[in-house]
């Protein structure tokens, strides 16, 4: 394998955009990503003879730029390559999945760009087989062109909701109702900002559509308090802005509360020269901007690189205007979409509700840790108490068990998710044999 | 066209070309892919890997259902097999 100049993590817009910049600018490139097929959350691929998901004719667009990028620059990407790390040396450990080995790479600079991951906040019955993110279910329609049988419910907050609500109903198959707990219709000041925007509100004007004329309840300031099983189905509870609960039969539910950077057990920013390879993160997982914004960071992030190891010219300032761009959007969206009341402290949910999904670790389990005379700190909270000791090692459960903790020990300072998770790699199985294969590749 | 299936825990699960086991066990109308190593009921969550809620063996070798394709006569087992073996 001959080591690249820049090598780019994650095969989304952002990192085609900055694996293209690049190869443009003469740096030899290597792009690799986990999936299968390029794409990422918004462009994921359809299997063969599947019609590709509806995304609009803008982002069809986008897509087709992407793809005669890598065409014209001959990128050939690395499909279910996953990065494990950065070893001690610096070499980027990249993990084959078709052949079976793990392979050391030493590139000049890395460009993370790995996207978002959805947040999803525990609620009782949130663990349970049947119950995913409403980005899960996308992967899936988007992949496979196929919905689940049965009634589904989407729950939680943010834009995703609609947007995943209008395509279901688009497909015809509508959801049972859309639970949202912010109420975005009274957020009118704050909803005025869109009118800067109008890309995101002609998108949010389709998807409202579709729902109305569907007759799909989007139920505002509403939230989804516990999932209970209920034979093969799920009995759902949901409070409404005064305090009514109501109860529902749905077969599926897919919960979402927002996305985050993707930016778990990952290598550190580096921008000093000479120690070690240039690390620089590019789109979602740099800062969660949206789908347009990614490619322009990528950009961003290529020119940044190669001005770093190569001394290239950076022009980048058109590129800082058009983010800053997308992140007044985003900070409209995030007030039109703040919580129409308080969220339940986490601590006040029942005891058996799961904080850390992967060990079963319970808000009673957390309460018990801060019994004693003296507050545990993240690290203790990880090794006495389990939580985010299990395989995702923190993903989904860091930030929560951080937020409650916080509260429940308010005489010790907080603890941060980072405390939790700590700064291991790999974070994802890797076969024992693969990794003690790795050859000692040359240095450069 | 017989349709090219693989097999989990022994029975025949049919399944598109390029689509991954999670989609192909779900549609087959499995919730729970049998349990991991820590003893709980494997399953489709997040859908990119990250999660970790969905491994299992393909061969022998632990990876995310979520990741990845199916294939002809693969061999697919839950993570965990000591305890559920019925």
């Amino acid at each position: 394998m001959t080591d690249p100049d820049l090598l780019v993590i994650g095969g989304g817009p952002a990192g085609i955009a900055a694996a293209v910049r690049a190869a443009d600018a003469g740096a030899s490139v290597m792009l690799v990503e986990m999936r299968p097929a390029l794409g990422g959350a918004f462009h994921r691929r359809p299997i063969e003879g599947v019609e590709p998901w509806p995304i609009g004719r803008e982002g069809e667009r986008r897509w087709a730029r992407l793809d005669e990028g890598l065409v014209r620059t001959g990128i050939v990407p690395r499909l279910r390559t996953a990065f494990l790390g950065l070893d001690g040396a610096g070499a980027a450990l990249l993990e084959d999945r078709v052949a079976g080995r793990v392979e050391a790479c030493h590139p000049r600079a890395i460009i993370l760009a790995t996207g978002a991951l959805e947040s999803v906040r525990p609620r009782p019955g949130w663990h349970r087989p049947g119950v995913v993110t409403a980005g899960g279910l996308q992967v899936m329609m988007k992949e496979t062109g196929r919905i689940p049988e049965g009634r589904i419910l989407l729950a939680g907050s943010g834009p995703l909701l609609i947007a995943l609500a209008g395509q279901l109903t688009a497909r015809g198959r509508p959801p049972v109702a859309v639970v949202e707990a912010a109420d975005p219709f009274t957020e009118m000041v704050a909803g005025l900002g869109l009118l800067a925007h109008p890309r995101h509100l002609a998108e949010a004007a389709v998807h409202l559509g579709r729902l109305a004329l569907a007759r799909v309840p989007w139920r505002r300031a509403t939230v989804l308090e516990a999932i209970t099983p209920k034979g093969d189905a799920f009995e759902v509870r949901l409070r409404d802005r005064r305090g009514r609960r109501t109860t529902l039969e749905v077969d599926h539910v897919a919960l979402h509360d927002g996305i985050r950077p993707n930016d778990h057990g990952l290598p550190a920013a580096n921008e000093t020269p000479g120690a070690g390879p240039i690390v620089v993160s590019a789109g979602d997982g740099r800062e969660v901007l949206g789908v347009v914004a990614a490619e322009i960071d990528g950009e961003r992030a290529a020119d940044r690189a190669l001005a770093l190891i190569d001394g290239r010219p950076e022009a980048t300032r058109d590129h800082l205007r058009r983010l800053a761009r997308e992140r007044h959007a985003q900070a409209v969206l995030a007030r039109v979409f703040a919580p129409a009341r308080p969220l339940d402290p986490l601590e006040t949910l029942p005891d058996d509700t799961v904080l850390c999904r992967c060990e079963g670790r319970t808000v009673g389990d957390l309460k018990v840790l801060f019994t004693g005379a003296d507050t545990p700190a993240g690290r203790e909270i990880k090794l006495t108490g389990r939580f985010a000791m299990g395989l995702c090692q923190g993903r989904f459960c860091a930030h929560w068990v951080a937020e409650a903790s916080a509260r429940l020990g308010p005489d010790a300072p907080a603890p941060r998710p980072r405390d939790l998770t700590g700064d291991r790699w790999p974070a994802r199985p890797v076969p024992i044999a693969a990794l003690a294969a790795v050859p000692d590749a040359p240095k450069r | 066209m017989t349709a090219s299936t693989f097999l989990f825990r022994g029975a025949a699960v049919p399944f598109r070309p390029g689509e991954t086991i999670a989609a192909a066990l779900t549609a087959a109308g499995l919730r729970t892919f049998g349990l991991d190593p820590a003893g709980r009921e494997t399953r489709y969550f997040c859908g990119i890997g990250a999660c970790q809620a969905c491994l299992v063996r393909v061969d022998g070798v632990l990876v995310e259902a979520c990741l990845t394709p199916a294939r002809a006569d693969g061999r697919v087992e839950p993570a965990e097999d000591r305890h559920d073996r019925s």
